[in-house]
């Protein structure tokens, strides 16, 4: 954990976390003196997710998705554990003028005051990051600490330390234009409950959770989803070329573990609130589906091991698209049931 | 999974290590470090390596006359002719125009410190690209 100070001198414990929403969510929490980890943030705020979309492409490939839209997790927090939010997005009319200035004059201001701001970007100007993950994602949230000489001292949660970021990338980043455009997003707290309701924001957020996953009415999102890409990929080798079904196999695994997941595509991360829950309510249940969840994490992990095997074509014989849609398809099955019974409990739960 | 299976394969985060939730001895869920995992590394590297060859092949094409600087530009910062026309503020139909050689050759100063602006490079370097491959 590494100690640093904020634009008002109190000290900001940098924590490093898996993902960038959660991790942003719960720091702002967290400098209000509300104790609250990156895992209980992910699941109060429902983030776990599927979704195979086919018809949005991203750099000529399906989005697949393992966690919910970006921007709802962090509203949903602070819906259901209270408190008082600004956020503040630019758009662009005529009569707006320079956007760009307001934008940053505005964050400098807030800073003055004594805020911690989160922010959301473009990942490709952070120049911060290792080159290999820099690329055109317009969801990337960090929070912004204090300003420095000519930039600014960010706590980037994917990072596990705190890092100067030019003024001139920040900018760049704020108001990159290009599809789920930031427009300069930024949200800070106000004022947050000093006594947030846990227990009856979890159980909110379990609910929430099962409906979003058993109940929906696409064939793309939810355990649907997930049985609908393990059909596309089983077919996938005798409707594609080679190559092209290949590429699609790595864009999913990439999906799953490299955009800062926690690995298995959030399902440990989901595991680690299903077990905070569970000695919150002191319940044996909740215990017993962390485990499950735990145990169908290692079989997204034993997909994305069986997938590298096909894209590097290794073992050609063993390893096919078929085991890894197979793999797919168990654990779709084990997560309705899990998510059946976490239904279940949730609702016999007293707040 | 364990805290002694957090995989610590391959160094490629440039030093930066990333968080990985896992199980510790009493069953309870830490986060741990973890320096990359070699399927990851595979995917992940079969997109990188993708981007890298499409780059390489726009650089011979530029170099043949066949597509303008501005194409190897856009790509190298990963971006498409739609992003592009909305960053420097013009039509997406004319920022393909000016993917020909013989069109972008006859651009208005104006209209390259636009697009120079967009992708963050100098005047110069907007109307070359670099004589020999290299990463992005």
């Amino acid at each position: 954990m590494a100690q640093e100070l904020t634009s008002a001198g109190k000290p900001f414990s940098h924590l490093h976390s898996a993902h960038c929403e959660s991790g942003v969510t719960a720091a702002l929490f967290r400098d209000k003196g509300i104790n609250i980890s990156e895992a209980m943030a992910f699941g109060i705020g429902s983030g776990i997710f599927f979704g195979h979309l086919p018809f949005i492409k991203w750099v000529g490939l399906p989005i697949t998705t393992y966690r919910s839209r970006p921007g709802t997790l962090f509203s949903k927090v602070a819906k259901r554990l209270g408190g008082e939010f600004i956020t503040k997005k630019y758009h662009r009319f005529w009569w707006s003028g320079d956007i760009t200035k307001q934008g940053m004059d505005d964050l400098r201001r807030l800073l003055r005051e004594g805020n911690i701001v989160g922010l959301t970007t473009n990942i490709y100007w952070l120049s911060y990051f290792p080159d290999r993950f820099r690329f055109q994602f317009n969801g990337h949230n960090i929070i912004v600490l204090r300003e420095i000489e000519n930039g600014f001292r960010v706590a980037d949660p994917v990072l596990d330390h705190p890092v100067d970021c030019l003024a001139e990338d920040l900018e760049r980043a704020r108001f990159a234009r290009g599809p789920l455009e930031p427009k300069g997003y930024m949200y800070y707290a106000k004022s947050v409950r000093p006594d947030p309701d846990f227990r009856s924001a979890c159980i909110t957020a379990m609910k929430d959770s099962c409906n979003m996953m058993l109940r929906t009415p696409f064939p793309y999102v939810g355990l649907r989803g997930i049985r609908y890409l393990a059909k596309v990929t089983i077919k996938s080798p005798d409707i594609l070329e080679a190559h092209e079904a290949r590429r699609r196999l790595a864009n999913i695994v990439r999906m799953q573990e490299e955009v800062g997941t926690g690995g298995a595509g959030f399902r440990f991360m989901y595991a680690a609130f299903l077990q905070e829950t569970a000695d919150l309510f002191g319940s044996s249940e909740l215990a017993d589906l962390s485990r499950e969840m735990t145990a169908i994490g290692d079989i997204w992990r034993e997909f994305a091991v069986v997938s590298a095997r096909i894209i590097k074509q290794r073992g050609q014989t063993e390893e096919t698209f078929a085991k890894a849609g197979g793999l797919m398809l168990i654990c779709a099955g084990r997560e309705e049931q899990l998510f059946r019974d976490l239904d279940k409990v949730a609702r016999n739960l007293k707040s | 999974m364990k805290v002694n299976e957090v995989p610590q394969d391959i160094t490629y985060y440039e030093g930066e290590k990333r968080a990985c939730y896992a199980l510790n001895d009493e069953g309870k869920y830490v986060v741990v470090k973890s320096t990359g995992w070699e399927a990851e590394d595979i995917a992940n590297g079969l997109a990188v390596t993708e981007l890298a060859a499409h780059l390489e092949e726009t650089r011979k094409a530029v170099l043949e006359g066949k597509k303008s600087p501005l194409c190897y530009h856009m790509e190298r910062r990963q971006m498409n002719a739609d992003i592009l026309g909305k960053s420097a503020g013009i039509a997406v139909f004319r920022v393909k125009r000016h993917f020909r050689p013989e069109n972008f050759s006859k651009l208005k100063a104006s209209v390259l410190e636009r697009y120079a602006q967009a992708l963050a490079v100098s005047l110069v370097e907007l109307k070359t690209v670099p004589p020999s491959s290299q990463g992005r």
